[in-house]
């Protein structure tokens, strides 16, 4: 019997939504094979997180908390990772993937001689190890990729899993941290660009994506516009966040974060290979663009062939009127 | 080295076929020689860049001196090896552990793979402060400032040098070599190394992941098209969207 520890990633004082898809699928894997499912959370006030995550089946939750988390950065976490897995020992530990994650997947399965599939949409048992899909080449294909070792690290994209409840007692176990400051091999001066109260993009059940087509400020206020109605996060294609239009942290493609909602509604956006890299497993994509030739529409199940200032104004007051 | 993405791929019997003549420098390596070149431009030093390869790669390596590079190293390879992140992170640590250096800058992820562990993985194989993601780096007091992107925002972090840093492609157009630069690139040393002269195991060299098989991921069927009065069409899809498809 070996251990599957799933990592809980805390953004905004909340669980990742991710994070929980990865562990109820770890909980699934572990019933199949005969294994256990253990959490951790590694964040200020870590503890007050477990009732929720005994909810999906973990049997055993490390807690490690210290202000120091509030932040991202990566010595202390790694640090912190390195000390649960010295104790939980798992054979496979598993991620929602994440800029966080990114971070430190690579630093975190050198220190701990572990193989790595990072940013996986799908994984399972073999005999000897675990089998992922990964999507490589802008995502136009499927690589099955296997790990083998004693230890293995796996990051899983959002929306690959559903969320499955499985309630157990937990046992918690908090792990001790300490941290000098001398041992902080990089120090984080500011958070530049916060983005607040905006949805987090691999959260979102909508996400309202603004590209090259969108203009000028009347065009983004429809874009806000749509978003709102939806409740949507709101995304950019490349285009736009290099232009200063949109933070970079709503960037969406293969540079930026890869997106997997509900509905996707592309506005004024072509479909570049990278960009498409990004949004292709949304359930249901909407496009809007002038161009009937643009390729987004290859990928689109809703294609509005049309100009955006004059499809959005009617598309919305519809939308209203629907949700009433 | 990555072959290129936009480049016509097909799919037989599980392996992938490519035009194998189409390969590049990857966008992100670019990114992080570009960044190198202007840290050089305002503090100077020098801009040492190093590949991993087969003998291919020698063309990537002399694209990177023609933007700008000072002189390179190749560590060469048959091609043949069925190396993953790990194996290339571990080689490249064996290369730099007796070098000097200030900053380590390579790209975030290579665009085919788009893997993004071997930055990190040689940082802390060579126990060096690293970041990755950065969309800007700056040198004050001889500290390097990183502007990464995070998960919801930036975050600018200050790493003491030596350190590593990995490169998002957000950061700068990597420049184009010019005529000039492409004649001054042949005369700018490149050393061949063979992963025999590194000291390091071969056990080492050993990947623990592999790529057994591709498919073709399932593509997306196109869907519905409409084309139109504006009014007519926006109104018939948000129906649609709400009988239909069942998601507003």
């Amino acid at each position: 019997m070996s251990t599957l520890l799933t990592h809980i990633a805390i953004s905004d004082g909340k669980i990742k939504r991710s994070s929980l898809e990865v562990l109820s699928h770890c909980k699934q894997l572990a019933d199949q094979n005969g294994h256990t499912v253990e959490a951790v959370i590694v964040a200020p006030e870590a503890s007050s997180f477990t009732d929720e995550v005994q909810k999906y089946g973990a049997s055993k939750v490390y807690t490690v908390e210290d202000p120091i988390f509030k932040n991202h950065m990566n010595t202390p976490v790694l640090k912190a990772l390195a000390k649960v897995m010295e104790q939980a020992n798992p054979y496979v530990f598993a991620f929602a993937s994440t800029e966080g994650t990114k971070d430190i997947m690579g630093a975190l399965a050198a220190n701990q001689q572990a193989a790595v599939l990072p940013d996986v949409s799908a994984f399972k048992f073999t005999d000897d190890g675990i089998q992922a899909k990964r999507p490589v080449m802008a995502a136009k294909i499927m690589a099955n990729t296997e790990a083998k070792g004693d230890t293995i690290l796996v990051s899983v994209r959002s929306g690959s899993y559903d969320l499955n409840e499985s309630p157990t007692e937990a046992e918690v176990v908090n792990i001790d941290f300490s941290m000098d400051e001398g041992e902080l091999k990089a120090t984080l001066r500011e958070i530049i660009s916060a983005s607040g109260d905006t949805i987090d993009l691999n959260e979102a059940e909508a996400i309202v994506a603004a590209g090259r087509g969108v203009k000028d400020e009347e065009g983004q206020k429809l874009i806000s516009e749509l978003a709102e109605i939806l409740n949507a996060g709101i995304g950019a294609s490349r285009a736009l966040t290099e232009a200063g239009v949109y933070d970079p942290s709503l960037q969406i493609g293969q540079t930026g974060k890869v997106v997997s909602p509900q509905l996707y509604i592309a506005v004024g956006i072509s479909g570049a290979i990278q960009h498409v890299a990004g949004m292709a497993n949304s359930k249901v994509i909407v496009a809007v663009n002038k161009d009937a030739d643009a390729p987004i529409f290859d990928v689109a199940d809703y294609g509005i062939v049309g100009d955006l200032y004059k499809v959005l104004p009617p598309f919305i007051e519809e939308i209203k009127k629907i949700k009433g | 080295m990555v072959p290129d993405v936009n480049a016509p791929i097909q799919i037989k019997e599980g392996k992938l076929i490519q035009d194998a003549d189409r390969m590049i420098l990857n966008a992100y390596d670019a990114s992080a020689v570009e960044e190198a070149l202007v840290l050089k431009e305002k503090h100077g030093g020098e801009v040492e860049v190093v590949s991993v390869g087969a003998a291919k790669a020698s063309e990537t390596i002399r694209k990177a001196l023609a933007m700008g590079a000072d002189k390179a190293t190749h560590i060469t390879t048959s091609g043949d090896e069925l190396f993953d992140s790990g194996s290339y992170a571990r080689i490249l640590a064996a290369f730099f552990s007796d070098k000097e250096f200030d900053i380590l800058s390579l790209g975030k992820q290579s665009q085919d793979t788009d893997s993004g562990l071997t930055g990190s993985m040689v940082a802390e194989l060579l126990n060096l402060p690293y970041t990755t993601n950065a969309v800007g780096l700056e040198i004050e007091d001889g500290k390097l400032i990183v502007k990464r992107q995070g998960d919801t925002g930036q975050e600018m972090i200050e790493l003491p040098t030596p350190c590593a840093v990995t490169c998002s492609n957000d950061m700068n157009e990597p420049r184009i070599p010019n005529l000039k630069g492409i004649m001054a690139s042949k005369r700018k040393p490149v050393e061949q190394i063979e992963i025999d002269d590194l000291s390091m195991d071969d056990s080492a060299l050993e990947a623990n992941t592999q790529v057994v098989s591709y498919e073709e991921k399932p593509a997306r069927e196109a869907g519905k098209k409409f084309e139109g009065e504006a009014d007519e069409i926006a109104r018939e899809v948000a129906q649609l969207l709400d009988t239909e498809a069942n998601v507003l």
